[in-house]
């Protein structure tokens, strides 16, 4: 009896403050945590009552009013906790939050005041301003936050106390050029600040971005080198970007390596041979000074960034040794192959690279052996070598070796070998353009009754091998020699668009109404409208409406109707052209 | 003989049966059975806005035509004739062939709802005040007529002070600052070419047309546009030219144009000295006096251009109106869409506290302190002012890509600016408000 009285009595005893408040704490948290914020607030009040200068409390409570939208109603709490306040680790909080009440309140006078005791606690320190400032902000009171940076220079005796702030205050001003003052030492202070001042920059109108780039030339410094360099390659100047840096790499290798690094990271993003380049160069010099294994994959990404500018030379300089050495790793000297073997096949050196292929055969995925053996199809299709083509090809049963096959057997003038090996592949192998273009070619030949007509290979041939002009003539021959509704249409229609592209509007326009015949109603709507867009080219709007008026007349239920109608829109400036 | 002698009685049965179209009825090739043609703007239109072209190109014809006021959505009802037919197909407007027992069908029950029929006479002459160097693309008025097909001229001050507006029905304003400050754009994009081409070129007019500074020359250019609304013109205006019109007419003997612009700084105590009895809209406006903030005054509710008092896009909704009472207001809100999302524009609404009590309110936000859509009349004529830039870009900034309409042929939005451009081909005689 007396161990039950007793057990009661340490349960039912009143817990000590500091457990309670705990607990106070804990539930106003959970409150919060489930959205119920009007409770949250009287529980965060409740701790503050006892504890005025708890800081998670406080911050609690801003926390809970402010979806309220009721963040003036914590000034008595704010009032009471700086009343009590003593230098602590929390004192900023504290002031954070006295700030950004007051601000919410529209009172200068006590935000100043606020800020001014937080810096008189703790002097030299940037921090009281720059959260006066972020308060005044928060109220989009520009003004005031400007104020608040200007005042921390006075009193803190420092130019470039919170540039990066007034960076950001000039930005929203449309100051571009006082943006770009604050920024440099900005970026001086603090390097991070850098990725925030490009993107900023970056915005700059093009009528002020060569004032931006003289008033940058005017420092020599890296840190403005660099940023004029970030600027640049997002203006569209990469390899001035490049320029810029290079002038001001320090012989540091790890800060000129970081310094490049930043750089290239950004080139790769840059579309364009100019891009492409420059980001080789850059990945070159990184080369230069890192040691293996990073030296053989930059030299490697080196090449291939060259390949991509059409830079053969500077790519097989990049390469070379590391194919062959034995010493690279292995991943390293396959991608280095793979590369190497674009090259060759871009500078024609097809034999060679098809023994480097089989070379290096055993080393490379699949799919990257595939990739290039096709490329190596090709190249020798555009150098006529059918026969070499062939045997690379016959090895191949893909969905994607089959297109090849195809094309190799129309080359060949043979017709309804190409015709079983397209629809063998199906409409989506290969890469989309192909795929498209290949459909194309099916529908093409279709409507073709001879199983073999070798005129219309050889035209194709030559097509393939960027001799356009041989190519219209032999399918301007081939497109008269066949009825229009059995391919001679749509042979007229692409040899017309063959022409246009060519600059022989004459013969375009010739071939297109060769092709528009009623007899092949398939072909003439897309003849009609050919025809339109070249006399729209040619600046013959009213030639060029009524041939689009004569298409949505008489072939209202083509599917190139909407087209058409687009085009007579723009031909009558109904729109902006496209 | 036979059949000759049905299709006569069919045709003069017709004509009886749609008294208004009947002068055009004689020179029509009838098609089949269905002499009329019905043009729905409900959801099944295919284009909205060339509905409107298609129709205005036959009042320029010489042909009729009737609004069916609330009549799915606003339709048209158009004589069904080879020019009509070609130009539909052309175009890609739905049209749906009618009979007379349709037709019949149809005024039954125009009678009995909130609808009506208006007879539509004559194509309206449309002029557009625009600068010279203008973007072709870069005002909506411009690019719906030019989207339609509905062919319209170009004035700018020469032409306004040299009275040629006389000759025009239809008077659009393109975006202009009628207060002559460029829109108060000179100090933010000072150094711009569009801008200095945009000052060099109103400079250089205001010395030709014997003025002292722009702001002069607006002003007076404004007073002539509304000389010619009181003469009984029809006045469309968007953007920032409604409120800077009605600031100009209301500045007399007070300057509102910051020192750049004419010489000497705004009057301090301008907002207290405006006349707006002059004001076409507006009155008791204050007037934002920091050259710096491309805002006029409290005219605008939504202040895009002023970070502290911008105001987040919402959506508008069309009032509704008897169509056999209020025939001008219920043209001007014919559509497909009640309720429209809104469109920023230098100009973007118009708070109701600064609306003089005369002006009908077409569209508004419900429970916000500003309207978007007013009509009001002045003199002889009427005047329309639409807030925002461009219904199908409701962020639109300086340089942004063009508007492309074919995108958009369903444009609520747009719609409401071709309402106002069929509007004066209305039989004058039915107009109520």
């Amino acid at each position: 009896m007396n161990r039950a009285w007793w057990l009661a009595a340490v349960l039912l005893a009143p817990l000590p403050l500091a457990a309670q408040q705990d607990s106070a704490m804990a539930r106003a948290f959970e409150l919060e945590r489930r959205g119920n914020y009007s409770q949250a607030v009287d529980a965060y009040r409740a701790v503050l009552v006892a504890r005025p200068a708890d800081a998670s409390a406080l911050l609690g409570l801003e926390r809970a009013l402010t979806p309220l939208g009721r963040e003036t109603d914590i000034l008595p709490q704010v009032r009471a906790a700086l009343a009590v306040l003593n230098p602590s680790p929390t004192t900023g909080a504290i002031f954070g939050v006295a700030l950004r009440a007051w601000a919410a309140a529209g009172a200068p006078d006590s935000l100043r005041s606020v800020a001014e005791r937080w810096a008189a606690m703790a002097p030299g320190d940037e921090t009281p301003y720059r959260e006066w400032g972020a308060a005044a902000l928060a109220e989009r009171d520009r003004a005031a936050a400007r104020q608040a940076y200007t005042t921390a220079r006075q009193e803190l005796h420092r130019d470039d106390a919170l540039a990066a702030e007034m960076a950001q205050l000039d930005f929203a001003d449309g100051d571009f050029a006082g943006s770009l003052r604050e920024w440099l030492p900005a970026v001086r202070r603090v390097s991070g600040y850098r990725t925030s001042a490009v993107s900023m920059l970056t915005q700059a109108p093009d009528s002020l971005r060569q004032a931006l780039l003289s008033q940058l030339g005017h420092e020599h410094d890296l840190p403005a080198r660099r940023l004029e360099a970030n600027l640049r390659a997002r203006w569209g100047d990469p390899l001035g970007a490049l320029e810029s840096l290079q002038a001001a790499l320090p012989a540091d290798t790890a800060l000129a390596v970081e310094a490049l690094r930043g750089l290239a990271d950004q080139l790769r993003t840059v579309p364009g041979r100019d891009g492409r380049q420059a980001l080789g160069r850059a990945l070159e010099q990184i080369a230069d000074r890192t040691r293996e294994p990073e030296r053989s994959r930059t030299r490697l990404e080196a090449a291939r960034a060259y390949t991509a500018a059409g830079q053969r030379d500077a790519a097989r300089r990049m390469l070379t040794g590391i194919a062959d050495d034995r010493g690279a790793p292995g991943t390293i000297a396959a991608g280095a192959s793979a590369t190497l073997i674009q090259v060759l096949i871009g500078d024609g050196k097809l034999d060679e690279a098809s023994k480097r292929l089989a070379e290096h055969r055993s080393d490379m995925a699949v799919d990257d052996y595939t990739s290039l053996e096709r490329r190596l199809v090709r190249a020798y299709i555009q150098a006529g070598d059918l026969a070499h083509a062939d045997s690379l090809v016959a090895g191949d049963s893909t969905v994607e070796g089959l297109a090849l096959a195809g094309r190799l057997r129309l080359y060949r003038g043979d017709i309804a070998g190409a015709i079983a090996r397209f629809k063998a592949a199906g409409p989506f192998a290969g890469e989309r353009e192909e795929a498209t273009e290949r459909t194309a070619l099916l529908a093409m030949l279709q409507p073709i009754e001879a199983d073999t007509v070798l005129p219309l290979g050889q035209a194709l041939l030559a097509l393939a091998r960027g001799d356009t002009a041989r190519a219209v003539t032999g399918l301007d021959k081939v497109g008269g020699e066949l009825p229009p509704d059995k391919g001679g249409a749509e042979i007229h229609l692409m040899a017309g668009r063959l022409a246009a592209a060519i600059g022989k509007p004459a013969d375009a326009e010739r071939m297109f109404k060769a092709a528009d015949v009623q007899t092949a109603p398939g072909t003439a709507p897309a003849a009609e409208l050919a025809l339109a867009e070249l006399l729209l080219d040619q600046r013959r709007p009213a030639e060029a409406v009524a041939q689009l008026e004569h298409l949505i007349l008489t072939y209202p239920s083509s599917a190139l109707v909407p087209q058409a109608r687009r085009r007579l829109d723009e031909a009558r400036g109904g729109v902006p052209q496209t | 003989m036979r059949r000759r002698e049905f299709l006569a009685r069919g045709a003069a049965g017709l004509l009886a049966l749609s008294p208004s179209l009947a002068p055009s009825l004689g020179r029509l090739r009838l098609t089949g059975s269905a002499p009329w043609l019905l043009v729905p703007m409900d959801d099944a239109q295919s284009d909205h806005l060339k509905a409107y072209g298609l129709t205005f190109r036959l009042l320029e014809r010489g042909g009729r035509a009737e609004w069916f006021l609330n009549y799915r959505s606003g339709s048209f009802l158009l004589p069904a004739d080879d020019a009509i037919t070609r130009d539909a197909a052309l175009n890609g407007i739905t049209v749906e062939p009618l009979d007379d027992s349709r037709l019949v069908s149809i005024r039954g029950e125009l009678q009995g709802g909130n609808m009506d029929a208006v007879p539509l006479e004559k194509a309206p002459k449309v002029a557009v005040y625009a600068p010279p160097n203008a973007a072709p693309w870069d005002d909506a008025v411009t690019m719906a007529l030019n989207y339609a097909g509905i062919r319209f001229e170009k004035v700018w001050d020469p032409e306004v002070m040299g009275a040629k507006l006389k000759t025009y029905d239809w008077l659009h304003l393109h975006h202009e600052d009628f207060t002559g400050q460029y829109s108060k754009f000179f100090l933010n994009y000072a150094g711009s070419p569009w801008l200095v081409d945009m000052v060099d070129r109103n400079r250089a007019m205001a010395r030709q047309l014997g003025y002292p500074s722009v702001p002069a020359l607006k002003r007076a250019v404004a007073v002539t546009i509304a000389e010619y609304v009181q003469r009984g013109g029809f006045l469309f205006a968007m953007c920032t030219a409604t409120e800077t019109l009605d600031l100009a007419l209301a500045a007399d003997n007070v300057d509102i144009a910051a020192s750049y612009a004419d010489g000497t700084p705004m009057d301090a105590d301008a907002s207290q000295r405006m006349r707006w009895n002059e004001a076409l809209a507006f009155q008791g406006a204050t007037l934002e006096l920091n050259p710096t903030i491309p805002v006029y005054s409290d005219i605008d509710g939504h202040q895009v251009n002023s970070p502290d008092r911008r105001q987040p896009l919402g959506s508008f909704t069309l009032f509704n109106f008897s169509a056999k009472i209020d025939p001008v207001a219920t043209m001007l809100v014919q559509n497909h869409r009640q309720v429209i999302p809104d469109f920023y524009g230098l100009t973007t609404s118009f708070t109701r506290k600064t609306l003089k009590p005369s002006v009908t309110v077409l569209a508004d936000e419900p429970g916000a302190p500003w309207v978007k859509y007013i009509h009001g009349e002045h003199g002889e004529g009427t005047w329309t002012f639409f807030g925002g830039h461009d219904p199908e870009d409701p962020q639109h900034q300086i340089g942004d890509v063009p508007t492309d309409l074919s995108l958009h042929p369903h444009s609520p939005g747009y719609r409401l600016i071709l309402n106002n451009v069929l509007f004066p081909a209305a039989k004058k005689k039915e107009l109520k408000t």
